[in-house]
């Protein structure tokens, strides 16, 4: 309990250092970076609760992220309705589109849903591309305004910065909270043994709807604050190969615990950006990685480095010196 | 120890099963079983391998869908209900090889489906202390599950269903590739659930533990009950014996 209270405050801490010092020592340029970092982070927070949790593998993540910024496009732009109507209407509208398809796609288990979500982020990329009318075709949709609430707008990248923090750590609180209760109780029962949990009274086809539907929302509020922050969205963002690249970060992280989508996310956002002299072979190097990851360490650094811990403290590398001696 | 048969036809019937029948493709794995549960009975149900018993306990506990036939829980069809809803009315179950929440924790493992169940209406008897004591398990909530042995793993699903306050509980061979010491832990833990009054169905193919336990024995063969009885009419029983042992040469 008292070490549980002490890992509170030093998150709490370091977010609140994160909140001042970055905007500070950041340029525009790597405030940008650090912006699309977090909005990755809400959706391989998403994978996390589909697939983590729920054992559920879904690629439709970046679909659903697509859905967000185009209703937020859609609306601010072509009704010109206020955007904090439009963040809400992408998190319901994303929401209800991921239930409605859970109820078909549910009837199909294990790798047999996995597929199918395939084809979900390729119908709705294919939805983005080719319905002009709505979505603007290929030219996409530009010209949406930056999120305010009345006359207070959130313009700069630095006021997008805090806004977005605040929704970060919203939705990590809420996964948190998520985690700890019944329902994460009765995803992770249904990721561990489907049979079980049913014989322990878990409705496993209901509670994979709720987790695929709360996982789009995450999505869909991601996507709605990706549509704010860069004014201009088209299909070409919303690809099957992004929602892999959430799925790696989830893998990479260890998507045991919460701190997994946090280190994945950061390391493969940041890392780029740091190693930009390695242009051509940066993706050599992501396959290589992920590949010698899963071999070394199959429950992601954290899981790797709590096992690694634990042996160490073991072998009493860790121990205190003793006071045998003298 | 033993009730004779007619003796415990009169206690109350909490569960009546009504020609149960299921086939796969070709295979009858249950043909026409009919039986009843009594509340704090303890109902053997035994067979050659391959006679579905396993089948039996699936159609019972719903994961497997059946062809014809009624499942009466305390006078309720519950024959379309899906097999969270008869584990939320008062179903649990073990399973054979055992099904444990691998990544999750003690509590999780424990408490899911004490959560779901009616749990909170009618609390239960017995304490988690006073279960873990009988299956001799010593764990901490926060525990990782993945420590314990075979053994201790069947026990702890017992104590896991029993933990539900269940009005009937399947046991599937909870005593198969178990040692003596842990055998009586499976029996202590059968008193605990049939002194609150628990109906229990016990699959085993332990004899011994099958003929000192239960009140009331059926015997499957393909599919189909062919007798039943008190344990010891049972062992005379020419049609059992056959099933088992073959067909005697006339002498």
């Amino acid at each position: 309990m008292i070490l549980k209270r002490r890992l509170f405050w030093m998150v709490a801490i370091l977010i609140a250092v994160a909140a001042i010092v970055i905007p500070l020592v950041s340029s525009n340029y790597m405030l940008r970076v650090v912006n699309i970092t977090m909005i990755t982070y809400i959706c391989v927070l998403s994978m996390f609760i589909v697939f983590g949790m729920a054992g559920q593998i879904s690629f439709a993540q970046a679909g659903f992220w697509g859905v967000g910024a185009y209703i937020t496009a859609i609306l601010t732009v072509k009704l010109q309705l206020s955007p904090v109507i439009a963040i809400f209407a992408s998190v319901l509208g994303t929401g209800l589109i991921a239930a409605i398809l859970g109820l078909a796609l549910f009837r199909l288990h294990g790798h047999y849903f996995g597929f199918s979500t395939i084809g979900v982020v390729m119908i709705l990329n294919g939805l983005f591309q080719n319905w002009k009318p709505v979505t603007g075709g290929a030219d996409g949709i530009g010209g949406i305004p930056a999120f305010g609430i009345g006359s207070w707008e959130f313009t700069s990248e630095m006021n997008n910065f805090h806004l977005i923090l605040v929704i970060v750590v919203a939705v990590s609180i809420i996964t948190y909270i998520v985690q700890r209760s019944a329902l994460g109780r009765s995803f992770m029962a249904i990721r561990d043994n489907e049979i079980a949990a049913k014989c322990m009274g878990v409705n496993s086809y209901k509670t994979k709807i709720i987790a695929f539907t709360l996982a789009a929302m995450y999505c869909g509020i991601a996507g709605s604050l990706f549509a704010f922050l860069t004014s201009y969205i088209s299909a070409t963002t919303f690809t099957f190969p992004q929602s892999a690249l959430y799925l790696v970060m989830l893998m990479l992280g260890g998507y045991n615990t919460l701190a997994g989508p946090v280190v994945g996310t950061l390391l493969l956002m940041l890392l780029p950006e740091w190693f930009r002299f390695l242009q051509e072979y940066i993706l050599l190097i992501y396959g290589l990685g992920v590949m010698v990851l899963m071999v070394v360490m199959p429950d992601g650094l954290i899981g790797g480095g709590k096992k690694a811990y634990e042996s160490i403290r073991k072998r009493g590398w860790a121990k205190q010196p003793s006071n045998d001696i003298g | 120890m033993n009730l004779s048969a007619k003796e415990a036809g009169q206690s109350s019937p909490v569960m009546i099963l009504d020609k149960l029948c299921k086939r796969f493709g070709g295979v009858v794995a249950a043909d026409e079983i009919s039986f009843t549960l009594a509340s704090g009975q303890i109902h053997g149900l035994i067979g050659p391998n391959g006679s579905g018993k396993s089948t039996a306990l699936n159609l019972i506990s719903g994961v497997t869908d059946m062809d014809s036939g009624n499942v009466i829980l305390d006078g309720e069809t519950i024959t379309k209900e899906a097999s969270y809803m008869r584990a939320r009315l008062g179903i649990a179950r073990t399973f054979q090889h055992p099904r444990l929440l691998k990544r999750c924790d003690v509590r999780t493992n424990l408490f899911l489906g004490s959560d779901l169940a009616n749990m909170k209406k009618h609390s239960s008897p017995f304490t988690l202390e006073q279960l873990m004591e009988a299956a001799g398990l010593r764990l901490d909530l926060g525990d990782s599950i993945t420590t314990m042995s075979y053994g201790q793993q069947k026990l702890f699903e017992i104590v896991r269903a029993l933990l539900t306050n269940p009005k009937v509980v399947l046991l599937d061979e909870p005593a198969a590739g178990l040692n003596t010491k842990e055998m009586e832990r499976v029996e202590a833990l059968i008193n605990i659930a049939v002194k609150n009054n628990a109906a229990v169905l016990l699959v085993e193919h332990s004899m011994d533990l099958v003929m000192n336990l239960c009140h009331v024995i059926t015997v499957l063969n393909f599919g189909r009950p062919i007798a039943e009885g008190i344990p010891e009419e049972i062992l005379s029983n020419e049609a059992v014996i056959e099933a088992y042992l073959g067909r005697g040469r006339s002498a």
